[in-house]
């Protein structure tokens, strides 16, 4: 299978300043085809948090690793929660790291920063992973908790939209994970997980919200917004892509917001 | 006419305080608390401040998410901004968060993680004092908030509606101010009428009302003036209230009596709300 993978910020902000994150493992180039299980995760960091960024960077990381270590992660709602506890942890340990910079370089944290850094930052977070079973066919699994969203293209047709199946669903008041939560019950009731089997020629895309919701609308119009993408993903053509974020949200067809699209194509 | 514009820094959203320092706020408030009104009024008004400033506040700063203003009216009428920032009036956000008058050590209760509560000391940022001193020239103030707010619109016409909040006794000295009140949400960028809500402080021994539907169950004229003049709640501010427990409604307006206008914050889009799982 081919991965690639483009992320652009909201209009009017830097590249710098978008808070959506994603990992692909193994790292790979568009044009190379991996046989091996492909693990991928995006994540999108409430633009409300402090550090939004940082954490949606730091779970995405988890999951992917968390997704290659161990192939039932994905399968079980518990041991995915379970994972992202663990993403919590190694956030504790970062923030600790952050301070002390922070400190350090003669800025401390300011007044306005200290009640979000208390109630520690949020973020959405999908994952997926990816791997060849005796036949021909590819078996995914996908865990999800918030309105990240994986789209299964078959035929030119939307097979499976998960886990979230209408643009009208889509909210500004997602589910999502908060660094410091540690209710491993909580965690597990809202994660959502998946699985399919994928042959060759089909397509999956991984998107933040943003682009999931125009792209469920899309659909719902009779459209097929996945021929749309693939014009820009498999070259990772990001000015050609970031041209035509403008040109959506201009006319109004997509919410101004961080964009991120992970594409898995079977070949 | 939507409410439904985005706020950001390129299309950043204006907020004026108008603020009651007239001799009548230095009354005790209704309900048996300690506080007067020109104390209560002034710690809204941080209060309102802080929480702004923490909502847009990022690793880097705090975001030019909205421009404030703080109107005082009593003596005189102009910019109730003390320390670094007396004298202005509309201010972006990061100046206001980063030059707060002094920050004050305030006790509060917090819960204890079992069960109970726990007192601890916050820091409280002040930008505005409490005043009470002279007439209530509410039209002027208003009349002063409507000239911000249209000069506002003509730079901004596709901005989110300025929102004008008057926190008041209600005991206008210069006239009746529902038509001061009105020619300020005549102002109208693409996105809808500029918004005026109030906060009712009252010597009233009342029950707190907060977003009502109809002026019914206030108390007296000035609250229900104050009523009368304010804005129905947009549809999107209406979804907020309702998750903050308020039956709101069709006709439910921006006023609150003698209770806390702290959580009008929350009706606010920036972007992604940081919600806890449930």
């Amino acid at each position: 299978m081919y991965t690639s993978s483009l992320r652009a910020p909201k209009q009017g902000n830097s590249p710098r300043e978008c808070e959506d994150a994603h990992l692909v493992l193994p790292r790979c180039e568009p044009d190379d085809w991996l046989t091996g299980p492909v693990c991928a995760a995006v994540a999108d960091g409430a633009s409300e948090s402090l550090l939004a960024g940082e954490w949606a960077t730091l779970l995405a990381t988890s999951a992917t690793g968390a997704a290659r270590e161990d192939e039932d992660v994905l399968r079980d709602g518990e041991r995915f929660a379970a994972a992202l506890v663990d993403a919590g942890e190694a956030w504790r340990e970062w923030l600790v790291g952050y301070v002390a910079a922070r400190e350090a370089d003669d800025r401390p944290i300011a007044w306005y920063e200290q009640p979000k850094l208390d109630r520690g930052p949020h973020s959405t977070v999908l994952a997926a992973r990816f791997a060849g079973g005796p036949s021909a066919t590819t078996r995914w699994d996908a865990a999800a908790l918030g309105d990240s969203c994986l789209f299964h293209i078959r035929d030119d047709r939307l097979l499976r939209a998960f886990p979230v199946e209408s643009s009208a669903a889509f909210d500004n008041s997602p589910g999502l994970v908060n660094a410091f939560e540690r209710d491993l019950a909580l965690l597990a009731r809202h994660v959502r997980t998946a699985s399919g089997e994928a042959e060759q020629g089909d397509q999956v895309f991984l998107c933040t919200d943003a682009l999931a919701a125009w792209f469920l609308h899309e659909t719902e119009r009779g459209q097929r917004p996945w021929q749309v993408l693939g014009e820009f993903t498999p070259h990772g053509d990001l000015d050609g892509f970031s041209a035509w974020l403008e040109r959506v949200r201009a006319e109004g067809a997509m919410r101004n917001d961080d964009v991120t699209v992970v594409h898995v194509d079977l070949g | 006419m939507t409410y439904a514009a985005e706020i950001s820094r390129a299309n950043p959203a204006c907020i004026v305080f108008l603020v009651d320092q007239s001799a009548s706020m230095s009354d005790p408030i209704g309900g048996g608390a300690p506080q007067r009104k020109s104390e209560v009024v002034a710690d809204a008004i941080n209060r309102l401040l802080a929480e702004l400033s923490v909502k847009c506040a990022k690793e880097e700063g705090v975001r030019d998410y909205f421009h404030l203003a703080a109107i005082g009216y009593g003596h005189t009428v102009g910019s109730a901004f003390t320390g670094p920032l007396a004298g202005r009036e509309l201010v972006p956000l990061s100046q206001v968060a980063d030059r707060p008058a002094r920050v004050e050590k305030r006790v509060k209760k917090v819960p204890d993680g079992a069960g109970g509560l726990v007192e601890t000391t916050t820091g409280f940022p002040v930008w505005v004092d409490p005043v009470a001193h002279g007439a209530t020239p509410m039209c002027r103030a208003l009349a002063r908030a409507e000239a911000l707010v249209s000069d506002w619109v003509g730079r901004h016409p596709d901005c989110f509606p300025p929102i004008v909040l008057n926190l008041t006794d209600g005991e206008s000295t210069d006239g009746d101010p529902t038509s001061a009140a009105w020619s300020v949400q005549t102002h109208v960028s693409a996105d809808g009428a500029a918004l005026l809500f109030n906060l009712h402080v009252s010597a009233t021994n009342s029950v707190p009302v907060t977003f009502p539907t109809s002026d019914a169950a206030l108390p007296d004229s000035y609250a229900r003036t104050l009523f009368g003049m304010s804005s129905v709640l947009p549809p999107h501010m209406r979804f907020y209230a309702l998750q903050q427990g308020v039956a709101a409604t069709e006709t439910t307006r921006g006023f609150v009596y003698n209770a806390d206008i702290t959580s009008i914050v929350q009706f606010l889009d920036i972007g992604t709300r940081a919600t806890d799982l449930r």
